[in-house]
């Protein structure tokens, strides 16, 4: 059986139910906006700190967004019990973890769209390629640790407290360079190239790493 | 020739033993039921079987591979129905078999045969969570024979099938071998020449010959 189309079917399955129900996407996006305007509001924004602030604000959107969107990811699956049903067909426990990542990125990729957007409107930051490389870059190594985790804690009780305190660690190092490389691309002073570099870094070990582990954790 | 050989099964929740020594055979194409009650260890019993569970104890073979080390190449031989149907609520009857098709390396023409096997076809573009709990039970029969085991691992799957429970699952026993748990005695009496009976966890014997013992 190929790996690669068992992920596929999985995420289009999915990115069909989200599809279907609305239930992440829309409140994801409400929230967004709203985390924005409480930063707007709550900081003096002028176009000297905009840069440095903005970023700050970028991440803490992203971070909680990302805890949502990746708690559902194996939450919905152990609610409906159907995470078994999955896990009893012979596709690979690592395949299966891919497309559930797979999905989960496409999701916060969707409220990415809204956030950029909305930080530039809100913020008064330029709205650049380079911005929108380093978010996607960092939403990789974000969604294969926030998937792993979600799968680890689905079958405990104190789910939604133990996904952060698990994530939120290991999520550190593509907040610290993420946030030096948005800086950067905004005018601060900073490379941007290195904080890329971090980037593409954090992403190959995190995903590597996540892979291995998936088979121990979705088995049994 | 034997598909299933179980010896000295047991399972350890925490400190609670679910399962204790359980020794169990079973014939190709044979089919057995397991009667108890609540608490008495079947529905363990059966995810064990099913590969769903490792045991705390004990060993197990199924079609001559050792269940432990080859569970992902036993999974082409093993049908399963859990307690719970564990359905996609927003895809349709249709959907839900069309993706299990993908995880099984199975055609998706199948899907067609199997809601004609259980009856959903006039059902087939509904979603999962408007059918009734017969219907979405049917779909889980329907998934579990998709690609077509040797196998039926069937837990209570007489819940909420209505009138014509025994036909069907009778219809998806033929040609292969099934257990099958349920609280309905005369159910197991109808689909099944053997009855394993468990207590506490315990197999305190069968209805028919003495092969499964204790």
């Amino acid at each position: 059986m190929n790996p690669f189309l068992v992920a596929v079917a999985v995420a289009r399955k999915d990115l069909l139910s989200e599809w279907r129900t609305r239930e992440m996407v829309p409140a994801l996006a409400q929230f967004i906006v709203l985390a924005l305007l409480i930063g707007n509001f709550g900081f003096q924004i002028d176009s000297r700190n905009a840069p440095s602030i903005a970023p700050g604000i970028l991440w803490l959107t992203l971070v909680f967004a990302g805890l949502v969107a990746f708690g559902r990811t194996f939450g919905a699956e152990r609610e409906q019990a159907s995470l078994e049903a999955m896990l009893m067909t012979p596709a690979s426990p690592v395949a299966i973890f891919a497309g559930k990542a797979l999905a989960a990125s496409a999701l916060l990729v969707a409220c990415e769209a809204v956030l950029l957007p909305a930080l530039s409107l809100f913020f008064g930051t330029p709205f650049s390629g380079a911005i929108v490389f380093v978010v996607l870059l960092a939403t990789v190594g974000m969604a294969a640790l926030g998937c792993i985790f979600s799968a680890i804690v689905a079958r405990v009780r104190a789910r939604e407290l133990l996904l952060p305190l698990l994530t939120l660690p290991l999520w550190i190092p593509f907040i610290v360079a993420g946030g030096q490389a948005v800086q950067s691309a905004m005018g601060l002073p900073g490379s941007y190239d290195q904080a890329i570099g971090l980037l593409i870094d954090f992403d190959i070990l995190f995903v590597v790493l996540t892979s291995l582990a998936a088979r121990f954790v979705l088995d049994e | 020739m034997s598909i299933i050989v179980a010896d000295g099964l047991t399972h350890r929740f925490g400190r609670e033993l679910a399962l204790e020594g359980v020794d169990l055979v079973l014939d190709t194409t044979e089919h057995m039921a397991v009667l108890g009650d609540n608490g008495a260890g079947k529905t363990t019993l059966l995810r064990i079987l099913a590969t769903a569970l490792h045991p705390s104890a004990g060993t197990l073979q199924i079609a001559g591979l050792n269940a432990s080390r080859e569970k992902r190449r036993l999974r082409h031989y093993i049908g399963y129905v859990a307690h719970a149907p564990g359905l996609y609520p927003a895809l349709s009857t249709a959907e839900n078999l069309g993706f299990f098709c993908d995880l099984q390396g199975v055609p998706h023409e199948r899907v067609g045969e199997v809601l004609d096997i259980v009856g959903l076809r006039h059902v087939a573009d509904r979603r999962a969570s408007e059918l009734s709990r017969g219907m979405q039970q049917r779909l889980a029969l329907g998934r579990a024979i998709l690609h077509d085991p040797k196998l039926l691992i069937l837990d209570e799957p007489d819940a909420s099938l209505g009138g014509d429970a025994a036909d069907l699952l009778g219809g998806l026993m033929r040609g292969r071998s099934a257990v099958l748990a349920t609280h309905d005695q005369a159910l197991a009496n109808r689909l099944c020449p053997r009855t394993l009976v468990l207590r506490h966890g315990r197999s305190v014997g069968t209805a028919t010959h003495l092969r499964v013992v204790r």
